[in-house]
């Protein structure tokens, strides 16, 4: 509960707030929500499946966020940026489906 | 099916998508309830993640390209322009039935009357019903290039004002008493240009399908159809892939064209005499 009202007022902080981007930060944005909804709905999944534990997911979280942008950046810097985000989108991207799917035979039994 | 390897990173992937660590704290945690200290890490983290979704939203927002923004907004521009002229010519339309009605009931002599309205609707000046043809013609489509899929730059097959003006004339030779282009009536003053690529009817843009209507005598689609102008446009249906076709129709009404506008004479003062001035 007291998550779900965190992501509310982070939400809402965010809206209100408006902060600019600096530009150099600006392409690890994309990356950094993709891996931030990685860490949501594997900490969902695993509160669904009874075994959620607040260290574990902070530090998926963080570390999720942090591996990402180490990996655009070094991307960046090797010239082939474009396709290790795709990399990270896809491994990323599936570990989603396949978590968001066990949510959602945990909620609607299907 | 072959059986699953250990290490095929992809299928591990998909077969068990959860961090395997949740399931290593379960275990190594047993029985026991959670500490409640990582209640507030976890809301932390959540207050980052929240506060990141709304920060790339904006973001997505921002960089929403600049020219789709003015695009966008020069449609509604246009959009409400068009409501405005929509309005402006429904009540141009009003004033104008009110203007004839007024006229009708000052000439009062009923002939004259009765030899003005035949006159606006001759000159098209007044709105006018009956029964007559409709020609319409589409430009061809692109030529489509079978390997590449492009288009050809240029295409013979598009229907010029030239060619609107001949199915307009052509009309006329036919006995044509009222003819409008695309709802744009044409009068004695009226042009049928191009403009950059554009056609003009009385300066007024028009785009294909191109529907020229008229009103005259019950032959008018046959004979208009037999004429060497349809002949024409009957050899560029194989030719050029462009789209002609006339109709015979009933019940027509064309809209009045715009009243020309004067811009150096002027009605003269009511004069006493009213004879020509010195």
């Amino acid at each position: 509960m007291i998550a779900v009202i965190a992501l509310a007022i982070g939400v809402a902080a965010g809206i209100f707030i408006e902060p600019s981007v600096p530009l150099g930060l600006q392409p690890y944005l994309p990356i950094a929500v993709v891996a931030a909804l990685d860490a949501v709905f594997g900490g969902v999944r695993a509160k669904l499946d009874g075994i959620f534990d607040d260290k574990q997911f902070v530090v998926s979280f963080v570390s999720n966020v942090l591996v990402a942008g180490l990996i655009v950046y070094l991307g960046d810097k090797l010239g082939v940026g474009g396709q290790l985000s795709t990399g990270v989108v896809v491994v990323l991207g599936v570990r989603i489906f396949g978590n968001v799917a066990a949510i959602r035979r945990h909620l609607f039994r299907a | 099916m072959s059986s699953p390897r250990r290490d095929d990173l992809l299928g591990e992937l998909f077969r068990n998508p959860l961090d395997p660590g949740y399931a290593a704290a379960a275990a190594r945690r047993g029985d026991a309830s959670p500490p409640k200290s990582g209640r507030w890490l976890t809301a932390a983290a959540m207050l980052a993640i929240g506060f990141l979704l709304a920060v790339a939203y904006h973001q997505v927002v921002a960089a929403a390209p600049g020219t789709t923004k003015a695009r966008a907004d020069l449609v509604a521009d246009v959009q409400a322009r068009q409501r405005t002229a929509d309005d402006l010519q429904r009540r141009a339309a009003e004033l104008r039935t009110q203007v004839d009605q007024a006229r009708d009931d000052a000439v009062g002599d009923a002939d004259s009357a009765a030899r003005l309205k035949a006159l606006a609707a001759g000159t098209g000046t007044s709105k006018v019903t009956g029964d007559g043809a409709s020609v319409r013609v589409v430009d061809a489509p692109p030529q489509v290039d079978p390997v590449t899929g492009r288009a050809a730059a240029e295409n013979l097959g598009l229907v010029t004002d030239r060619d609107l003006q001949d199915i307009a004339n052509g009309l006329w030779q036919a006995g044509a008493e009222a003819v409008a282009v695309n709802g744009q009536r044409l009068t004695a003053t009226g042009t049928i240009r191009a403009a950059g690529g554009v056609i003009l009817v009385d300066f007024r843009p028009v785009t294909s399908p191109y529907e020229v209507t008229a009103i005259g005598p019950p032959g008018l689609a046959d004979s208009f159809g037999s004429s060497g102008t349809a002949k024409r446009f009957k050899r560029y249906i194989e030719e050029y892939r462009m789209q002609f076709s006339v109709k015979k129709r009933t019940n027509l009404t064309l809209a009045a064209a715009a009243e020309p506008p004067l811009r150096y004479a002027r009605t003269p003062s009511p004069t006493p005499s009213g004879g020509p001035t010195r």
